[in-house]
């Protein structure tokens, strides 16, 4: 890392950061606004973190009684939901929010106002999801919330109807917030940013956003009919009606949702990889079709997720199949990264290390997943804790591994200061033994027959291990929590304390290490043209080529 | 030729680069997986129960045997795959670190490699490819032919908030388990029972694993599958699908008997009818569901 000489902190930003309340409810900045969002999600990722342990707590043991299953459903329910709709969705939207416009080059996202309407609309989302908690009983059944056990029958409380409210407002911020992106990226480029050189993180968010459009909208209209069998007596998802068609709407959902949690994240591993490796990504035409390859699969395999429902023989083929090729592009960006970092110059620093953490966790999730898309090999995996393990792969070791590594890479630029390496350090390495420790035997549970969502097991006869496995569980999933925590003072202490930066602290490869740390409200003076996928390696060659002229002293 | 001195290569070509804590927590990690590993082993001999071994449940009805024969098949690839990128990426940790190499090194800057990428596109296919036509086999072979075929005795399965009711053709017997206390499914060994799966109120599912996968029982429309234990016994399994407070006192028993005495069993069952139906479980609100262990084990 290049020392740099303490850069003029821009004087904009400082106000604003440390601004009164007024200036963070009104501001229309993508930088603010992604900062908002991105302590939205880490705040869910705290509340749904403490669930997750009181339900660790509850299993720790066969018949232990701590929490009611009333109670654990609800909890089981509220983790799902806040981790996916408030936390990982959320974060990524936010990095997403404040590193996009710079990447291309421009002042700030297209519709600076609908940007903020659509932030807003996320808090009042979680307001109103939570207010299930004092209203009589939030949501029990799940996130996927299948009727019909979410019909008024048989939940006549108000948690499901906030839910569905909470959700279908979830969705229409999240319409406008991919609308918003793919106006950026289209309209708002700076001069010479071809689509082939868009950085991948960037190309990443196009196909997330395109995603989202598409899905966000089948949300919320199944949402919508849900209510009206609960309000209005109709007949949709009842038992008398066809409770299986909500499963294939929320999954024509909530597959896709799973690449909107992951595709920003293997765009921020696009990024990292290259930096530290010192060498250009490999394939960069191969990884943007990657991405679009993942964006059409993902809309043609929701019916995977309900291999036991009965359906005909060739339909669960036709999604074993699809479902299977998805592995085919990920399978190409995995390799794709490792050619990158394959004979580099790796220097495995924080967000390195991250992401390095990310290829050898992810990789058990995409290969957990094979086994799953097998048709006769799910009806025994589906719904037990093999599938919480492979979730937790998928979503954990990929997306908030990546959502480490990218704030880790970013930091700096959005605070001028580093985070510190020594918690950095402790933080990963806590982080990365606890993940494993959690998740892993979780796998050979559900292989044993532990159904996932339950909120004890008698530990008596065919169950006899379940309570050593879960005590270890429960340990791991505390280390975990202690690293988050760790991190959690590492962000706080280095905000202020941390070592300054400077503008370019990775010589990085885009455009937003051409400004200042942290960017002024305006983001650029001046974007120097765009020559290739690499920006700011052109703008550094630029320099160093000026320094060499300008220092006449011989060698 | 010069010989490289002890301490030399005890330091390794890196020498002052070392990071020791770092190699303490690798270290650490490394104790923590053997640990685990050491574990494991013995679980591997004892199946069942461990918690810990790293098989699908090795079934004792054909179609469900089937399935743990498939699950190694693909195990074959998947641990190829697995061992092959992890061995990549310490290759890349150790050998291609900045600190060993030499300072200044500028690495090659590939953009890529046509070949290379076609390679790794069709071979993932392939094996994706081997591992669909394995799947769609075993879907042909024990998902549609033997529920449809003759078979010697029809099980309706019936799940209710919170248990299950079992009526028994062409023996007219019915048998209901509610909750935690599970009566069991009484089964004569070897024999081909198809099993209907409905349900009266929400979604449940019906999974015993070691006998087959699991299917669900949804409201409107009745589910089959089947099997055929091949050994006397008791096997446990539960409800898998959340289906309200109850959902984890939904357990399961399947007691395989030998024929005679499944006869003298459905003798009893017609003089002696167990009791009626009480489906009415009502949904605690703040009731806690406490678990007692089922019966105890005749295995």
């Amino acid at each position: 890392m290049a020392t740099v000489a303490a850069p003029p902190r821009p004087k904009a930003y400082d106000q604003t950061f440390f601004a009164p309340v007024s200036i963070w409810l009104t501001t229309t900045d993508h930088k603010l606004i992604g900062i908002m969002y991105m302590f939205t999600g880490i705040a869910s990722f705290i509340v749904a973190g403490i669930f997750a342990l009181i339900m660790r707590v509850q299993l720790s043991q066969p018949n232990l009684n701590i929490i009611n299953a009333e109670l654990y459903n609800q909890l089981v329910s509220a983790h799902g939901t806040t981790m996916i709709f408030f936390f990982v969705t959320i974060f990524l939207t936010g990095i997403a929010n404040y590193m996009v416009p710079i990447m291309v080059g421009a002042r700030d996202m297209a519709f600076p106002r609908l940007n903020l309407l659509g932030f807003w609309l996320i808090p009042m989302s979680i307001f109103i999801y939570y207010a299930g908690f004092f209203t009589g009983g939030a949501l029990n059944a799940g996130w996927t919330g299948y009727p019909p056990l979410t019909e008024l029958k048989y939940n006549p409380g108000t948690g499901v109807d906030l839910w569905v409210f909470s959700l279908a407002i979830w969705g229409v911020s999240g319409i406008m917030a991919s609308t918003n992106f793919l106006t950026t990226i289209v309209a708002l480029r700076a001069p010479g940013m071809k689509l082939t050189r868009l950085p991948l993180f960037v190309w990443a968010q196009i196909s997330t956003s395109i995603l989202l459009l598409i899905v966000g909208s089948p949300l919320v209209a199944v949402l919508v009919l849900l209510e009206f069998d609960r309000q209005f007596g109709t007949h949709f998802f009842t038992t008398d009606g066809r409770p299986v068609l909500f499963q294939h709407l929320f999954w024509f959902f909530g597959h896709p949702e799973v690449y909107i949690m992951i595709l920003p994240g293997f765009g921020m591993i696009s990024e990292i990889i290259p930096v530290f490796s010192k060498k250009p990504i490999f394939g960069y035409s191969t990884m943007v079709a990657a991405l679009f390859g993942i964006v059409f699969l993902s809309m043609a395999v929701w019916a995977h997720h309900m291999f036991t429902v009965g359906m005909n023989i060739y339909v669960e083929t036709f999604f074993m199949v699809m479902t299977m090729l998805i592995a085919v592009p990920t399978g190409i960006k995995f390799f794709n990264w490792i050619a990158t970092a394959w004979s580099g110059s790796v220097e495995f620093t924080l967000p390195m290390k991250f992401a390095f953490g990310f290829l050898a966790t992810f990789l058990i999730g995409g290969i957990t997943g094979v086994y799953l898309s097998s048709v006769p090999v799910d009806t025994q995996l589906h719904q037990s804790y093999y599938v919480v393990a492979h979730l937790h792969y998928v979503l954990f070791g990929g997306a908030v591994f990546t959502i480490f590594a990218g704030l880790y890479y970013w930091f700096p630029k959005i605070t001028g200061r580093l985070l510190n390496t020594t918690l950095g350090e402790w933080n990963f390495w806590t982080l990365f033994v606890g993940f494993n420790g959690t998740f892993l035997v979780m796998h050979t549970l559900g292989l044993e027959g532990m159904p996932r969502r339950i909120v004890t097991y008698n530990g008596g006869y065919g169950e006899e291990g379940w309570g050593t496995v879960n005590v270890i569980i429960t340990i791991s999933s505390f280390l975990l929590a202690f690293s988050v925590l760790l991190f959690l003072i590492n962000v706080i202490w280095s905000h202020r304390n941390g070592e300054l930066a400077g503008d370019d602290p990775w010589e990085g490869n885009s455009l937003e290490w051409a400004t200042t740390s942290p960017p002024p409200p305006y983001n650029f003076d001046q974007v120097a043209p765009v020559r290739s996928f690499m920006p700011m390696r052109d703008i550094r060659a630029g320099r160093m080529a000026a320094a060499v002229v300008a220092d006449p002293s011989p060698t | 030729m010069t010989h490289p001195t002890k301490s030399a290569v005890l330091r390794g070509p890196r020498g002052k680069h070392g990071l020791p804590r770092l190699r303490l927590l690798a270290a650490a990690t490394v104790l923590v997986a053997a640990a685990a590993v050491a574990f494991a082993l013995p679980a591997l001999a004892d199946q069942g129960g461990s918690g810990i071994s790293p098989f699908l449940p090795q079934a004792d009805s054909p179609n469900g045997r089937n399935l743990w024969n498939l699950y190694n098949w693909i195990s074959i690839p998947a641990i190829v795959i697995f061992v092959g990128v992890e061995a990549a990426l310490l290759v890349i940790i150790v050998r291609f670190r900045r600190s060993v190499r030499p300072p200044g090194f500028v690495p090659p800057q590939w953009h890529g490699h046509p070949v290379i990428e076609v390679v790794w596109t069709v071979i993932p296919l392939i094996v994706i490819g081997i591992i669909g036509v394995l799947s769609f086999v075993e879907l042909q072979n024990d998902f549609t032919k033997r529920t449809d075929a003759q078979t010697q005795m029809d099980i309706t399965i019936t799940g209710f908030q919170f248990g299950w009711r079992y009526d028994y053709q062409p023996d007219g017997v019915q048998v209901v388990s509610n909750g935690n206390q599970a009566t069991p499914m009484v089964v004569p060994v070897d024999t081909l029972i198809r099993i209907r799966t409905q349900s009266q109120d929400v979604i449940h599912s019906w999974w015993v694993p070691y006998l087959m996968g699991k299917t669900d029982a949804v409201p409107g429309y009745d589910n089959y599958t089947w099997i055929q234990p091949q050994k006397v016994g008791l096997y446990r399994g539960e409800c898998a699908e959340l289906c309200g407070a109850g959902h984890s006192t939904m357990q399961i028993l399947v007691k395989v008997v030998s024929q005679d005495d499944y006869r003298a069993w459905v003798q009893q069952q017609k003089t002696q009818p167990s009791p009626s139906p009480s489906v009415k479980v009502s949904k605690t609100a703040s009731g806690a569901f406490t678990a007692s262990p089922s019966p105890s084990p005749s295995k």
